[in-house]
């Protein structure tokens, strides 16, 4: 139906009539496009309008008033907010490595056949499903020794000179998400970098295998160029996931002890919804949306480059 | 360049077996090709001589060297596969030159041999291109080319033609026979289809079941197949077979139909009366418009300009005749056939191998 209106839409004379017949051929592929827009427009363009408008006012417990860029130049001072910056990339940076090359080992060991593969399967999965408040709770609970077994393991191993909370010394502090959190990753990467892996044509390893390369030139020269689309997209995916993933850290030790593991979205929930700085919250999120999307540029830009087939 | 002996191998899976007591020797310089139904082992043969699949019992040697537990890479042999299993993320040239290059051979060499590779496949102009940028018939040049940079002892083919159109396929079989020619380097090439065996290979393997029925140059198979099998799968069109019963009367043999219909026999053929047969008959060895006393009606006829194909029913069974020129006789007439005894080839009722 679609294709006949569209073709008896196309110029057909061209008299009088021209200008406004070019108009309507013009329009006429948006108005079926329209109802795809109008969602497009009220579920993404609206709210984040919305959310940056924010950050040009201040918000009091009744009213809100226009400030223009005063909250933005607020950042420029805001010492809090440097320190999340650092912790956020810590965190981010740490958590993505540890994810990613777990996620990648355990997908290779999954790409060949053992006894009770399928089990092992559900079982690296099994993070995924996990409510990620749970998940919180929980290493919160191993990490602490009066419940937990955690601090008495690493006290018997003597990696700690006593059997303490990690999580309730600001030197090690930001470890106990990030190790949450690696549990809780693996599994993406794992279940989409398994997927790619299997994508690859056997013929291809027998036929590098003929060539004379060893396992580790199959890997490097014939793997890795097959699965680098797919680390580029998931990385990035992830890193802006794992960025402004507030819940476990906020669960397991709310930015503290003394803001040492305070990252930009933890800053961004407690400045919304405790200090009810709305505003400010706003130009803080404005700010690492900005980054992100930078972030998100150069690694497309990257991603081109690898990838010269498809 | 070397032989390849393949002796008393088997291959299983778990309790399934595949291949059971090959035996085949190849000489040097032969291109062998091995041909059979889909499931028959020849690609497991093949795979078992690259070192893609464990040899589960039994000894194949490539020149005098023992390669049962030898890595595929050290082998020497190159293989062309029927998906070609080019890299996509390699121009042609490197794709052709990775294995010079993992052997650390010098760079103005593998440019060298790459070029010289290129330029006999007719592939110069695309070495800068990906093999996505290919057509089917250039992607399997570079694959061929893949194989000779190596310049191996041994060239391995799977179906490397199976993906091309049957224009484009016909062609890469004279290219690649004329290569053949010139490298005269040991050749195995797997493939079901009995024409690419017949017109390129100097000896065909005919498989069935994991076993080898024939072994033999493309005329020998055609001229004197070792049973049923072999008979009706070499050829195009292929053998007519009739049941039959053997009618001797002192010096005078012959086949009686079931429908009582005679087919005069070789009388030295060594067959005592009352034998059950099979009655093999080429299309083109029956003669249409004879005096002779076989009759059989025409059910189809397929006019192919140079020359009629007769689909005809005789004694129950539909019975192709191949006859050059044309014919004005039209389905549902009865035609008269003649059929030289010399011609007949006669297997056993039961164990379908041949009699002499």
């Amino acid at each position: 139906m679609v294709m006949q209106s569209t073709a008896a839409g196309l110029p057909q004379n061209s008299g009088g009539k021209g200008a406004k017949r070019s108009f309507s051929v013009a329009f006429e592929p948006w108005l079926y496009l329209s109802p795809g827009l109008v969602l497009l427009l009220l579920v993404l363009v609206v709210p984040l309008i919305f959310g940056v408008s924010y950050s040009f006012r201040k918000f009091s417990a009744f009213k809100s008033e226009y400030v223009g860029l005063a909250q933005y130049q607020a950042l420029l001072h805001d010492q809090v907010l440097g320190q999340a910056l650092m912790n956020t990339l810590w965190w981010t940076v740490a958590s993505l490595v540890l994810q990613f090359f777990l996620g990648l080992g355990l997908a290779l060991l999954l790409d060949r056949d053992f006894a009770g593969k399928k089990f092992v399967q559900a079982i690296v999965f099994l993070p995924w499903a996990v409510p990620s408040f749970l998940s919180g709770l929980t290493w919160a609970w191993l990490f602490n020794p009066i419940v937990g077994p955690l601090p008495h393991w690493l006290f018997a191993l003597g990696l700690k000179a006593e059997p303490t909370n990690i999580l309730s010394d600001p030197a090690t502090a930001m470890w106990g998400p990030i190790i949450a959190n690696v549990w809780f990753g693996v599994p993406f990467f794992a279940i989409t970098l398994l997927a790619a892996l299997k994508s690859i044509p056997g013929e291809l390893h027998e036929a590098a295998a003929i060539d004379g390369a060893n396992p580790w030139q199959r890997f490097t020269k014939v793997t890795l160029p097959f699965l680098a689309p797919t680390i580029a997209i998931t990385v990035m995916l992830r890193t802006i996931w794992i960025a402004t993933f507030a819940d476990l850290i906020y669960v397991m030790t709310e930015g503290g002890p003394a803001g040492s593991t305070n990252t930009v979205a933890t800053y961004i929930y407690v400045s919304a919804f405790k200090t009810l700085d709305k505003g400010y919250a706003s130009a803080v999120a404005v700010l690492l949306l900005a980054l992100l999307i930078l972030y998100a540029i150069v690694l497309i830009r990257i991603r081109r480059s690898l990838v010269r087939y498809s | 360049m070397a032989s390849v002996t393949i002796s008393n191998v088997q291959k299983n899976y778990g309790a399934m077996n595949v291949l059971s007591a090959v035996d085949l020797s190849i000489a040097d310089g032969e291109f062998v090709v091995l041909v059979g139904p889909s499931g028959c082992g020849k690609s497991t043969l093949l795979r078992m001589i690259a070192g893609l699949e464990e040899i589960s019992a039994g000894e194949i040697k490539i020149g005098d060297r023992v390669v049962n537990d030898v890595a595929p890479k050290d082998r020497d042999i190159a293989m062309v596969f029927q998906s070609y299993a080019l890299y996509p993320h390699m121009d042609v040239a490197s794709n052709m030159g990775f294995s010079l290059m993992l052997r650390k051979t010098a760079k103005e060499l593998v440019l060298n041999r790459v070029g010289s590779a290129a330029k006999r496949l007719g592939l110069d102009v695309y070495l800068q291109r990906l093999p996505r940028q290919l057509s089917g018939g250039q992607r399997q040049r570079v694959a061929m080319g893949r194989a000779i940079v190596r310049d191996p002892k041994v060239f391995l083919f799977d179906e490397p033609l199976s993906n091309l159109d049957a224009k484009l396929r016909v062609h890469m079989r004279t290219e690649i026979k004329a290569l053949h020619q010139q490298l005269k380097t040991t050749s195995v090439y797997v493939t079901h289809d009995q024409v690419e065996a017949m017109t390129m290979a100097d000896r065909i393997v005919v498989m069935h079941d994991g076993v080898i029925q024939q072994v033999g140059t493309p005329l020998e198979l055609y001229d004197h197949p070792a049973n049923l099998f072999v008979a009706g799968f070499i050829g195009s069109p292929g053998m007519n077979f009739l049941p039959a019963v053997v009618a001797r009367q002192g010096n005078k043999v012959s086949a009686e139909l079931t429908d009582g219909q005679m087919i005069p026999l070789r009388p030295e053929l060594k067959v005592e009366d009352g034998d059950r047969v099979t009655v093999g008959i080429r299309p083109e060895n029956i003669e249409v418009g004879t005096s002779a006393a076989l009759k059989a009606k025409i059910e189809v006829i397929e006019p192919l300009g140079l020359s009629t194909q007769f689909y005809t029913r005789l004694a129950g069974q539909q019975v192709c005749i191949f006859a050059m020129g044309r014919t004005d006789r039209g389905p549902g007439d009865t035609i008269a056939l003649g059929i030289k005894p010399a011609d007949v080839h006669v297997f056993h009722g039961k164990t379908g191998l041949r009699l002499s």
